[in-house]
């Protein structure tokens, strides 16, 4: 018995020499090396791809930059991983700048960032920099992912034949509360303003499915919360999570003869998924943010910043420019689309401006009173989801 | 002379077993990179260095370690007493949940030295709890212990997933991925540049000699093992063979549930739906690669650890997806099983 | 060329009976079996040793012996569940090899089991159809009313299977071999837990396919059953043909024969026989086992040795089995030693139990004999490398086992193994219930056993076992109870009883009497 464990002993030995013997020599000509971390898979055909693709023109078009990335980064797909490990991992390859593209992150960045002071961190969608939690090497970065998502119930509300929009949401916290508000605004605009009927007459509901994306036996599926919408009469779902199984169900039922629409999240791309029942995709372009705060680093001018970056109005899908954008999805009818893109004029030139009073909270107290705006901040740490939604606000 | 003792034969057998599997183990894997073009060296030493390369790396793939050996040392004792503890994710999820719950107390902040420790005991006993249940559906109700194990391992994600969304959220929140993170004073430090917890270390260490010599040298080994091997038979010298299987059920989900508390206040510092990150069923792997027997145990946990920690680096360096290492883990498990179901046959006939 | 005249004459008769009887599509209408010198060792232990027997078409063969003679051992061989380890198999004279029952399936070679193989959640007609290549759940329902029809059964295709007598499973079982072209059937003990009529239904069934040109081989205990449908018996013990007879049958010659001739036996070894109760049995029922247990009052006293006698599962089994405390009594009572001394804790030190199967009920494989004796000793709480190694040697050396003290209990050889398992029995015991004490061990293996036995049990002890083997119940037992059918039938001194008187109580053949 004990030479066997000498034998395993002696042979375990070996192979950690042999395996210490050749750790990878890095090359000598240094490019920029930036980490990116995201939380779901990088061909999602949503938030992470987002990403992704931003990254991958960064890489193509700033020169000398060089990603490097880890995708699926959640505890259940990878589990025992956490992100202060993978950061180490990044910056042993040379990483000088890590972006991590989730709020679920904002921990491990915080951490990883107070352990590794000479390298830059990106938080997106987080508001550590904005709070003063931070250490001064992370910035945050997320786009005004509001003006997308009012258009989305902008469309959706002249789409609906029920007048009930379904909203697939994520988990909640301010960010999705603030999304979702945004989509109700724009229904409720479309709904009163254009069609012109009473308000009572528009359903919006949100059904929380407890994070980003499907994870089975712990998330609500998706799958069946897009089912029991559109089986309770609701023909239009807007989605607020990653993935893209609103429109997918959208497209199945339409397949079946449902008149049903869906108008997905995050992605440009995401339409391709099912573009017979698409109205549009607000989404996010990672890259003008993504190049300002790489190429201050490059050129040693990082600083901590709360970037909030805003649409384009000059063109909201100028792939260069504006950090958010909304692609007209092919079941959007030209009628609809020149409405929308009156809407959108209204918005760029402030004659529009949907978070001002009277506005409610759900529990009917006052949230702004009449003729009064909100503030960035107000609507950034939205506290509860607006009277005339149904859904959990916590 | 036919007669083999018991250490000549296991021995020949356990050496000859090894290099069966470790042998189509890694053909099976070759086969498979080479038939994705990619080159096993290349793979083996990216993986390998990921794990080994520096003590950062060695930390954190020693992280991995520890629950695993805690783990399988939990299930040394079942797998003896002949049980299936498939339940161990569910008591090892119920330690993670005990653990959080005295931490969470309004009283933990304060007395930083006493509830941390205190916090482990709660996990250890909260996973020894959820084992004996698992015994007593087994000695009461007749449950077979894999299917009852099932079953409770459903309960506790359910607990834990209603904790995490209901009445342990977040303030403002409502999401899967975890509680509030615990407060610094209460997590199980590490040194500067370690990715370990140094107690977390020891309590394995300590639990894994504990159950080696409890099995090796002492009367409750000697029975234990006795009914593993003979339920029948044991009852002829005065054995009661579901006290002792009740015992080690309990003994397995405390180790575990002892693993989930580390988890908790060593790996994640707040409790996560996926708390036992899957290391309740590689254990069950870990024990059975080992023959049932502690000797090799941790040296097979080593290298799964190396494999988990390693296989991160596969997305980095190769831009493979690291689910590849879950398919060497698998090739390996299959060749053992092979080789196992290959040596039983032979035996037999 | 002229062909030899009688076999030219043999093979028209044979041609003109087959065109007469037979004019559905069987080529050999009538099948001859022939078994030549089978030879089957399982390791050391001689199964079979050298049987020969020819079974001819057109008649029914009965095979008895004891249990262990080899009977189900030759039946295996024959329908392909076991490898022999020499010796042929002829089929109308033509050598066959079978590797897997469905070998003999094919060649027309069917066995009806003791307990039918079917499927107890399944109708009756899926049963009729299982194994059939061809899905026609029509044309079978109507081959199936046919041979119930021929046979005299009454089955209702629809039925679901565990609705059914074990009988009439038997019957289904019966037509299902018949139809997939069964030519050579096997019966082992078919009588077993049926009632009277369908006893009769079977028998003229295989009266009738006797008829017909089959081979039938009837494994059976009972002689009367023989004696009614065998046309002629072969008697099997250790592992060979001792005997065949022709009818009319000599009872008498086939039980020397089954149970080998006895010297008469001298004297039950003398014991100092006390009045003290050692167990006490009243009413004691159970379903267990085949026969379970029925009504079984019996009173055991000091100093006395029993044999308990019977077939497989008459219920000597349960009975050991209850006063080991292994199985509650469902019904009636259980006293152990007399009250006075009836402390809880100390009786269950003071029985043992030595199962028949010793490596799955009385060993722990995989323990090596120091460990086994660490646990029937008082186990001391902690145990290193050398703990009891001294008195392993020593238990090897009184015991002559022949290992060493960290040889496997399945590392030992039979007899071995019941060395170490009589060098478990506790000094302080006094009951010891044994199960086929010497089986698989040779003849001086199993005298040494005895001794030893009878050398340790205690003055104020008993001693209960149970054996196939009548010789060594009248050799060491001072009183023998038969049992049959779950009940007692035989209750006497041995030296009171004789060879032919038990034998006869096996079988069921004498009023209780007690």
């Amino acid at each position: 018995m004990k030479s066997t464990t000498r034998r395993v002993a002696t042979f375990l030995g070996m192979m950690l020499i042999a395996l210490l013997a050749c750790q990878p020599t890095f090359a000598a000509d240094k490019p920029f090396t930036f980490g990116l971390l995201m939380v779901g898979p990088a061909n999602d055909k949503g938030w992470s791809q987002a990403h992704f693709d931003a990254a991958r023109e960064i890489e193509k078009n700033v020169p000398g930059t060089q990603m490097i990335y880890i995708d699926k980064v959640n505890p259940a797909d990878r589990p025992g991983i956490t992100v202060p490990t993978l950061v180490d991992d990044l910056v042993a390859k040379g990483a000088k700048l890590i972006i991590g593209n989730s709020d679920d992150m904002k921990d491990g960045m915080q951490e990883a960032a107070l352990m590794h002071p000479d390298i830059y961190f990106v938080h997106i969608s987080g508001d550590g920099a904005l709070k003063g939690e931070a250490s001064k090497n992370l910035s945050n970065l997320m786009g005004r992912m509001e003006y997308g998502k009012m258009m989305a119930g902008f469309v959706a509300a002249l789409t609906t034949k029920t007048g009930k929009i379904g909203d697939l949401g994520p988990l909640i916290n301010a960010e999705t509360r603030r999304l979702s508000s945004s989509t109700y605004l724009g229904a409720r605009y479309a709904w009163t303003h254009i069609l012109k009927k009473p308000l009572k007459d528009l359903h919006y509901k949100v059904s929380w499915i407890g994070f980003w994306f499907n994870i089975p036996g712990v998330t609500s599926d998706p799958t069946l919360v897009m089912r029991n919408f559109i089986d309770s009469g609701y023909d239009v779902i807007v989605s607020g999570i990653d993935t893209t199984e609103a429109l997918i169900v959208a497209g199945q039922k339409r397949k079946e003869g449902a008149t049903v629409w869906a108008v997905p999240y995050d992605y440009k791309g995401a339409c391709n998924e099912a573009p017979e029942a698409c109205l549009g995709v607000p989404y996010f372009n990672w890259y003008p943010g993504y190049k300002d705060i790489i190429t201050s680093a490059m050129n040693g001018k990082f600083s901590q910043q709360f970037l909030w970056l805003g649409p384009d109005w000059k063109d909201i899908n100028n792939a260069e420019t504006s950090a958010i954008g909304f692609q007209n999805g092919a079941a959007l009818s030209a009628e609809h689309a020149r409405a929308l893109a009156d809407f959108q004029q209204g918005l760029a030139d402030g004659s529009i401006h949907l978070f001002t009073g009277p506005l409610n909270f759900q529990d009917g107290s006052v949230f702004l009173k009449t003729g009064e705006s909100a503030t960035d901040t107000q609507i950034w740490n939205l506290p509860q989801l607006l009277e005339g939604m149904e859904g959990a606000s916590k | 002379m036919l007669m083999k003792t018991i250490q000549q034969h296991d021995l020949t057998h356990l050496v000859i077993r090894f290099f069966c599997i470790t042998g189509l183990g890694f053909g099976a894997v070759c086969l498979l990179l080479f038939t994705l073009h990619l080159s096993p060296i290349t793979i083996a030493k990216s993986m390998g260095s990921g794990a080994l390369s520096n003590w950062i790396r060695i930390s954190h793939m020693l992280s991995i370690w520890t629950p695993l050996l805690l783990c399988s040392s939990g299930l040394l004792f079942t797998f003896r007493a002949g049980l299936w503890n498939i339940g161990i994710e569910g008591q090892m999820i119920i330690g993670a949940i005990c653990t959080t719950a005295v931490l969470r107390l309004p009283q933990a902040e304060n007395s930083h030295a006493l509830f941390p420790a205190l916090a482990m005991a709660a996990g250890l006993c909260g996973g020894g709890i959820w084992g004996m249940c698992a015994g007593i559906l087994k000695n009461r109700g007749g449950v077979n212990e894999i299917f009852g194990g099932l079953g409770l391992n459903f309960v506790a994600q359910g607990i834990i997933l209603w904790l995490i969304f209901g009445p342990w959220k977040r303030a403002g929140i409502a999401s899967m991925s975890g509680t509030n993170l615990l407060p610094h004073a209460l997590w199980l430090t590490s040194p500067a540049g370690w990715r370990v917890a140094p107690v977390a270390l020891v309590l394995s260490c300590l639990a894994f000699l504990l159950t080696a010599l409890l099995l090796g040298n002492t009367r409750f080994g000697l029975r234990l093992t006795a009914v593993g091997k003979n339920s029948k038979a044991s009852r002829l010298f005065g054995i009661k063979p579901e006290l002792i299987g009740l015992t080690a059920m309990m003994l397995g989900g405390g180790l575990a549930g002892l693993a989930g508390g580390l988890q908790v206040t060593g790996v994640y510092h707040r409790l996560i739906p996926a708390i036992s990150s899957g290391y309740g069923y590689l254990g069950l792997l870990i024990v059975m690669l080992a023959g049932y027997r502690a000797a090799a145990i941790p040296c097979i946990a080593l290298f799964f650890a190396c494999l988990a920690a390693g296989s991160i680096q596969l997305p980095i360096m190769l831009q493979i997806d690291s689910s590849l290492s879950g398919v060497i883990q698998g090739a390996c498990v299959l060749s053992a099983l092979l080789v196992h179901g290959f040596q039983t046959k032979r035996r037999n006939t | 060329m002229t062909l030899p005249a009688p076999d030219y004459c043999i093979s028209l008769f044979f041609l003109f009976l087959q065109v007469q009887l037979f004019s559905r599509n069987d080529p050999f209408p009538f099948t001859m079996i022939e078994l030549i010198d089978i030879h089957k060792y399982f390791g050391d232990v001689k199964a079979l040793t050298g049987v020969s027997l020819q079974v001819n078409p057109g008649s029914i063969h009965g095979i008895v012996g004891e249990n262990g003679a080899g009977k189900t051992t030759l039946m295996k061989v024959l329908t392909g569940y076991i490898h022999r380890t020499s010796g042929s198999i002829l089929l109308n004279n033509e050598e066959i090899t079978l590797h897997t029952p469905m070998d003999a399936i094919q060649l027309g070679i069917g066995m009806l089991y003791q307990e039918p193989l079917d499927f107890l959640q399944l109708s009756v007609l899926d049963n009729f159809m299982a194994g059939n290549e061809r899905f026609s759940p029509e044309t079978m329902s109507r081959i199936l009313e046919k041979l119930s029809k021929r046979f005299g059964f009454e089955m209702q295709p629809d039925t679901p299977l565990h609705l059914l007598t074990v009988g009439e499973r038997q019957q289904l079982e019966l037509m299902r071999l018949i139809h997939v072209g069964t030519r050579v059937l096997i019966l082992d003990e078919p009588t077993t837990g049926i009632s009277d009529e369908q006893q009769e239904l079977l028998f003229s069934a295989l009266r009738s396919l006797r008829d017909e040109g089959c081979a039938i081989i009837l494994v059976s205990h009972k002689l009367d059953e023989v004696d009614a449908l065998c046309d002629q018996v072969s008697i099997m013990r250790k592992g060979t043909i001792v005997g065949h007879q022709q009818q009319p049958f000599n009872r008498n010659a086939i039980l020397q024969a089954m149970f080998d001739t006895l010297p008469q036996k001298e004297t039950a070894p003398a014991r100092h026989q006390g009045n003290k109760e050692i167990l006490k049995f009243t009413h004691v029922c159970s379903s267990n086992g085949r026969s379970g247990l029925d009504r079984i009052s019996v009173t055991i006293t000091q100093g006395e040795v029993i044999g308990l006698a019977g077939l497989d599962g008459s219920g000597q089994t349960v009975f050991l089995r209850i006063a080991g405390k292994l199985l509650e009594p469902e019904s009636g009572t259980l006293q152990r030693f007399a009250a006075e001394d009836n402390e809880s804790d100390s009786t269950d030190s003071q029985t043992v139990f030595l199962p028949a199967d010793r490596l799955n009920e009385g060993l722990i494989p995989g323990m090596s004999i120091r460990e086994h004796l660490l646990l029937a000793d008082e186990t001391p709480l902690v145990i290193f490398p050398e703990t009891g190694r001294q008195k392993a040697k020593q238990a090897i050396d009184k015991f002559s086992i022949i290992g060493t003290p960290d040889t496997a209990a399945d590392g030992l050889s039979g007899g071995n193994q019941q060395r170490l398992l009589l060098a478990l029995i506790p000094t302080q015991a006094r009951l010891i219930l044994m199960e086929n004490p010497t089986r698989g061990l040779d003849v001086q293996s199993g005298n040494w056993t005895w001794q030893h036995l009878l050398d340790q049990m205690p003055d104020n002890g008993a001693m209960i076992f149970a054996s196939p083997d009548l010789e060594e119940i009248l050799d060491h037992a001072s009183r023998v109870l038969v049992f049959f059918d779950g009940k007692i039938l035989l209750d006497s001194a041995t030296s009171d009883t004789d060879f032919d008187e038990i034998s006869q109580a096996i079988t069921g053949r004498i009023k209780a009497c007690s």
